[in-house]
């Protein structure tokens, strides 16, 4: 430990604590602008600095390691002074004339640590040079005007998110942000997940959508959980007037830390599709608005007596309705296929497993975040499950090294030291292959890169998705097992959607066949069908869908019940690693619109069964493939 | 005792931050209980007096040569200078043409603007000011009281107004500063 003393407070700190974090822990406050918790300390912007009894000039405090006998003072004159003057200086570097700029009054680092500092003005005239401003990008815009040359950007853009789009050219005041080698961010290599937009201190990177829709003191926010994929990053809802405003990553919860990809971020707000807003009935072949009773009335005339009945949700709904939609379905009505639109695929073969094993298997998503070695089976980690493909990418640099197998044109593999071939349905070869280059040694240079690595890692990882889980036989399930066991490395299954493993251990994980069915239920929630189970579902006679949006499938069914779409209902979600998180409820249904629960109560209210309500205890009856625990 | 006497101009601005000194509303009487208001813009008289004035307060940034008289004829005549709202302390909007140059703002306001017909003509009569770039108040002459805000609240007017009645110089601060 070691002990200083900062504007007369004695601190004890860890060694390698920085001054800023010392002086963080005794309470006292130290402004900052190029610094961010979730980056490496840079030391560009000078805010930061303090006065160091002893040395020569004033030290950036956020770069400056603590060390024993230390004497800071962090509001002396000269330290006063200083900021002032960085202040002035970076306001006279460019265009931060607040009145017209986007994120003035309150959201705007810049603009809040001068009012901190009670500057009325500044005393050095600005630059009047223009930069262009770059709108190609669909979500964001880059306003090099308003850039403050503090990196942030970049360095989320490499340390967290392991994409190195974002970048500087020139030098000095006349460095200015590019992407890749300085195309239009439209056409870079970025990904559009947003960090550098959340990461700006001022309104160089600012997102198109929620540009000019509400400031911070104007807006309600709601920390939920993304339903996008499995992983289930937290983030921070923004919504004003009943309209949702922006979606932001919070810096401080597991497991992504403040990390949101594409789809969590920007794509919720791109949603055009027309809701569904009433019940709908088919009469004389066309659907028509109907009353909640005419529309029940027909569902519960229409599904008999469950025999023929096929029952389907997604799996992006709460674990509440899903628990809801087993015992309605499956345990009152015992309808002969009760599952969900993701049929068990990314699941189900795993579950057996650890039924089998009589244990769990997995590790939580954690070990992706600090391992030397990393080999991917079946999966592309760039496009789906966004967020996990940067907890691995951000590494490579530290030397991680990276194998995918049966994925070899994907964005991931480019990534990949070695690919590996691997057919879907020759998983078990190519597992029972490495396996024996383990226990015996191989002549193939790929194979042996491949266990090389795993085996001199300390912490290796094995990562699995879909399209793997749902080919992986016995004899490949066996042979992963006993390659993580040879190796030390952690298993890590991805799933499907936000509730795939909530499904799964509810054991909504069968094959849906339209054969002999006489009636469908399909409980969409804002989920868009494929085209795959619109065209099973036309060879089924009676079809009801639960659904937040219109769709070709609504269009063709013969009740139509209008749901909450993600946004408009709270419930709990079981990530990919097991944790129990719940999506709050941030904007209000259009009326008369249920939430999915609510309308499948209705429904069995309709069909005279009371289903069972407790969702905790059918969702911990089986043993799941990671242990569950609450958020 | 005599009052101090306060007089007001206004240069490249909008007129907006004398809006919100008369939202002050009926909080305007102790404000003339405290000072002899003198020339204004919205007042009779439009110069402030030869002999001088306690306090000078300018609206808008300095576009022009005339403009930069005006500023100068109200340092010479006052004790205080209060350089009242954005375009005064920073240039404001105004100073947005100073990053394309008084040429080309001519040029697409005069000719390539769309409401104009082929007869479009940059105005050059001998007699009108020269146009320069935009400039803060403080550029062109010292100022001793900066309010910024676009436009300032009219408490935060109210507030000063009272300070500089009785002889204080206002601390613009807190929820009173912003820049926007």
């Amino acid at each position: 430990m070691i002990k200083l003393t900062i504007d007369g407070k004695t601190v004890e700190v860890k060694e390698g604590t920085t001054v800023l974090e010392a002086a963080e822990q005794a309470g006292i406050y130290v402004p900052t602008l190029c610094h961010h918790p979730q980056l490496t300390p840079y030391g560009g912007c000078r805010l930061c600095m303090v006065d160091v009894e002893g040395a020569r000039t004033l030290q950036p405090s956020c770069t400056m390691p603590a060390s024993d006998g230390m004497v800071v003072n962090t509001k002396s004159q000269k330290v006063l002074d200083a900021r002032k003057f960085v202040l002035t200086l970076i306001f006279s570097e460019r265009n931060h004339f607040c009145m017209y700029c986007q994120v003035s009054g309150g959201d705007c680092e810049l603009q809040n640590r001068a009012y901190d500092e009670d500057m009325t003005h500044w005393d050095l005239q600005p630059n009047w040079t223009p930069y262009d401003v770059d709108a190609s990008h669909p979500f964001i815009v880059l306003d090099n005007n308003r850039c403050i040359l503090c990196r942030r950007c970049v360095r989320a853009c490499g340390e967290l998110v392991g994409n190195y789009t974002l970048g500087f050219e020139e030098r000095g005041a006349k460095s200015f942000l590019v992407a890749d080698y300085d195309v239009p961010l439209g056409e870079s290599t970025c990904v559009s997940c947003g960090t550098c937009v959340q990461i700006c201190p001022t309104g160089a990177l600012i997102d198109r959508q929620s540009a000019y829709q509400g400031k911070e003191t104007e807006v309600d926010h709601h920390i939920s959980v993304c339903t996008e994929c499995s992983i289930g990053c937290v983030r921070d809802v923004l919504t004003r007037d009943n309209r949702l405003v922006r979606i932001e990553g919070d810096w401080d919860t597991e497991p992504s830390n403040g990390l949101l990809c594409e789809n969590g971020r920007f794509i919720p707000l791109e949603e055009d599709r027309p809701r569904v807003v009433t019940p709908l009935v088919r009469k004389d072949g066309s659907l028509k608005a109907a009353t909640w009773d005419e529309a029940l009335d027909t569902i519960a005339s229409g599904l008999g007596a469950g025999k023929g009945l096929a029952a389907l949700a997604s799996t992006k709904l709460p674990a509440e309705a899903l628990a809801y939609f087993k015992s309605l379905f499956a345990d009152k009505l015992s309808a002969d296929t009760v599952t969900t639109l993701e049929e068990g695929a990314a699941t189900a073969s795993l579950s057996k497993l650890a039924e089998k094993l009589g244990k769990s298997f997995e590790s939580s998503l954690d070990v992706l975040k600090d391992t030397e070695a990393v080999l991917s089976l079946e999966l592309d980690l760039v496009k789906d499950h966004q967020v996990a493909g940067f907890f691995v990418k951000r590494q490579l640099q530290d030397g991680t090294k990276l194998f995918v197998a049966g994925c070899d044109d994907c964005a991931l593999a480019a990534n990949a030291k070695v690919t590996l071939p691997l057919n879907p349905g020759s998983e078990a070869v190519l597992l029972v292959k490495l396996v024996d280059a383990v226990e015996n040694g191989t002549d193939d240079a790929d194979l042996a890169a491949v266990v090389d690595a795993l085996k001199a890692a300390e912490k290796p990882v094995i990562v699995y998705g879909k399209t793997f889980a749902a080919n992986a036989d016995e004899i490949a399930l066996d042979a992963l097992l006993k390659l993580a066991d040879l190796t030390g490395a952690a298993l890590v299954g991805v799933k499907g959607n936000a509730n795939s493993m909530a499904a799964a251990q509810l054991g909504l994980e069968a094959p849906f066949k339209t054969e002999g069915a006489s009636a469908a239920v399909v409980v969409l929630g804002d989920e868009a069908p494929t085209a795959k189970l619109t065209k099973d579902l036309e060879k089924v006679p009676f079809v009801v869908a639960l659904s937040a949006y219109e769709s070709q499938l609504t269009g063709a069914a013969d009740v139509v019940l209008p749901v909450a779409m993600w946004a408009e209902e709270s419930g709990t979600y079981l990530s990919m690693d097991g944790r129990l998180q719940k999506a709050i409820k941030s904007l209000e249904a259009p009326e008369g619109v249920l939430t999915t629960l609510e309308t499948l109560e209705k429904i069995a209210g309709a069909v005279k069964v009371q289903p069972d309500q407790d969702w905790k205890t059918s969702l911990m009856a089986r043993i799941p493939t990671i242990q569950i625990q609450e958020a | 005792m005599t009052k101090p006497t306060v007089a007001s101009d206004w240069l490249c601005g909008c007129a907006g931050c004398h809006m919100s000194l008369l939202d002050i509303d009926e909080r305007i009487l102790q404000v003339v209980d405290l000072v002899d208001l003198r020339a204004t813009p919205i007042t009779d008289l439009k110069e402030p007096d030869e002999k001088g004035v306690t306090v000078g307060i300018l609206e808008g940034g300095i576009n022009n040569t005339y403009n930069e008289e005006v500023a100068k004829r109200m340092r010479e005549r006052c004790k205080i200078l209060v350089a009242l709202g954005d375009c005064a302390v920073f240039g404001g909007v105004p100073a947005m043409r100073n990053f394309v140059g008084v040429e080309s703002a001519l040029q697409r306001a005069y000719i390539d603007a769309e409401s104009v017909d082929a007869e479009g003509l940059i105005p050059a009569d001998p007699e009108l000011a020269e146009m320069t770039r935009v400039r803060a108040v403080s550029e062109v002459v010292p100022v001793d009281v900066f309010i910024p805000g676009c436009p300032p609240d009219a408490d935060t007017i109210f507030y000063a107004l009272v300070e500089l009645a009785q002889g204080r110089i206002p601390e613009i601060k807190n929820d009173k500063l912003h820049w926007h």
